[in-house]
């Protein structure tokens, strides 16, 4: 099980996508998205743990829930992009 | 008090909406802008009542904007769908709220259907409207004056053949009618909170089916960079701080009609109306009812309708008399120069009430007073 930052233009769609990944029994709750990482300024992000982060992101587009990018969080919370 | 003026607004509110709003005052700070706990608090407490409307309505949850009242979301929508002297048709029964914002844009507007609880000739003069060419349609599903409940089906479906947007004024059939903004094709429907959704007043819903243009810029919490107002919904409409309190009895008064029912929740007001039509013409008055009627009726006791509302009044029966912001409607019934008293009824409204209505109109009006 390993850690990932998805993170959202809005809060909604990070509403909306904790609740897709709660109901798939996905580990996850909000946070703000680090300053670096959002270049339009504010925003939200899911952090989740999951075996297979392609099936919760493919699981995200299918409910039309636009994310805006996805992060591999190492053990000291250092993140990797992911570019899915 | 018998209270008779939830066409105003419902009243008194269901405790559990006063119990959520308390709540949300101890326990919620801003959403959308801090991370901490009391801003996530917040943000679901938001987000659940956005997803309870988006599921009453049949619309996606980031359809569901947040707005002070009906009103406001009127002015959002009319503002998006009506450029300057644009030709626009409405009904014959339209409030202030429409015909305001049209009017200071120099729509050129044509109303359509004044025959009250006439669908046909309703739905005649509307297709005439449309097929003499307009740029949008704006029509009320039910008139807060009369209780006339249009055919907004066939409206909707008139305006959809001809590709004509449209906005729908539900004010007054929010909680009392079955509404499906994905089924009625509708480019923007405008409903208050605090009436028939049993929600706190400065509460109200805006389903958007199209991007509108925002009445209100400002922070947002999300794309901050920006200058421009996001171009998604619901951020783009809700610039500031919105009212978490009152979206928190909002969530509360959603879930109770929901439980409820907004059909049944309809159909016993509409029996509520009908028996009292019945009463009221038994005492003299002249009543304006009809087919196709929701739970609001109106009548004219022959004397001054302000000064009778006040007779009612010191009889402990709360109605509201006059123009009921809504001259269009009193034109179409011939009622402007004289007004109506509006007798409308509500979630927890029953026949109990009606025995002391009729004392108090036949002390009122049947003996010769005021």
């Amino acid at each position: 099980m390993k850690k990932y930052l998805i993170t959202f233009r809005s809060i909604t769609l990070a509403q909306r996508a904790e609740r897709a990944l709660l109901a798939q029994g996905v580990r996850c709750h909000i946070r703000r998205t680090p300053r670096w990482m959002e270049k339009k300024g504010c925003g939200y992000a899911v952090e989740a743990s999951m075996a297979d982060v392609e099936y919760g992101l493919a699981l995200l587009r299918e409910q039309g829930i636009v994310y805006r990018n996805s992060y591999r969080l190492s053990q000291d919370g250092t993140p990797e992009e992911l570019g899915l | 008090m018998i209270y008779l003026d939830h066409g105003a607004t419902s009243f008194p509110k269901p405790p559990a909406v006063a119990q959520a709003v308390a709540r949300a005052m101890a326990l919620c700070a801003n959403p959308g802008r801090g991370g901490h706990a009391a801003a996530q608090e917040a943000a679901k407490t938001v987000f659940s009542c956005r997803e309870l409307a988006a599921d009453l309505f049949d619309c996606g949850t980031e359809q569901v904007v947040f707005t002070q009242n009906c009103t406001h979301g009127l002015n959002i929508a009319i503002n998006t769908l009506v450029r300057p002297g644009a030709r626009v048709v409405i009904s014959g029964f339209e409030h202030n709220a429409v015909t305001r914002p049209l009017h200071l844009r120099k729509a050129r507007i044509t109303v359509a259907g004044r025959r009250l609880f006439d669908w046909d000739d309703t739905l005649r003069q509307f297709k005439k409207a449309l097929d003499r060419g307009v740029e949008a349609a704006v029509f009320t599903h039910v008139s807060n004056v009369f209780g006339y409940e249009l055919p907004v089906e066939e409206m909707a479906r008139l305006c959809r053949a001809r590709r004509i947007p449209f906005i729908i004024d539900c004010a007054q059939s929010a909680g009392t009618h079955s509404l499906s903004l994905r089924k009625l094709g509708a480019d923007f429907i405008a409903m208050p909170g605090h009436k028939g959704l049993l929600g706190p007043m400065g509460t109200g819903l805006l389903l958007c089916a199209r991007l509108p243009k925002p009445l209100l810029c400002g922070g947002t919490g999300s794309d901050s960079v920006s200058q421009s107002m996001p171009r998604y919904l619901p951020d783009r409409l809700e610039a500031g701080t919105v009212n978490v309190p009152g979206i928190a009895g909002l969530a509360a008064g959603l879930e109770m009609v929901r439980a409820l029912g907004p059909e049944e929740i309809g159909k016993k007001e509409r029996e509520l109306a009908r028996e009292a039509a019945r009463m009221l013409r038994e005492e003299g008055m002249e009543v304006f009812a009809g087919a196709h009627q929701a739970g609001t009726v109106s009548f004219r006791p022959g004397t001054d309708c302000e000064e009778g509302a006040q007779a009612l009044a010191r009889q402990d029966i709360a109605v509201r008399a006059g123009l009921h912001c809504a001259p269009v409607a009193h034109e179409s019934a011939l009622t402007l120069d004289t007004g109506t008293i509006r007798l409308s009824f509500g979630y927890d409204s029953d026949k109990t009430q009606l025995i002391r209505l009729r004392q108090a109109v036949h002390t009122s009006f049947s003996l010769g007073n005021p």
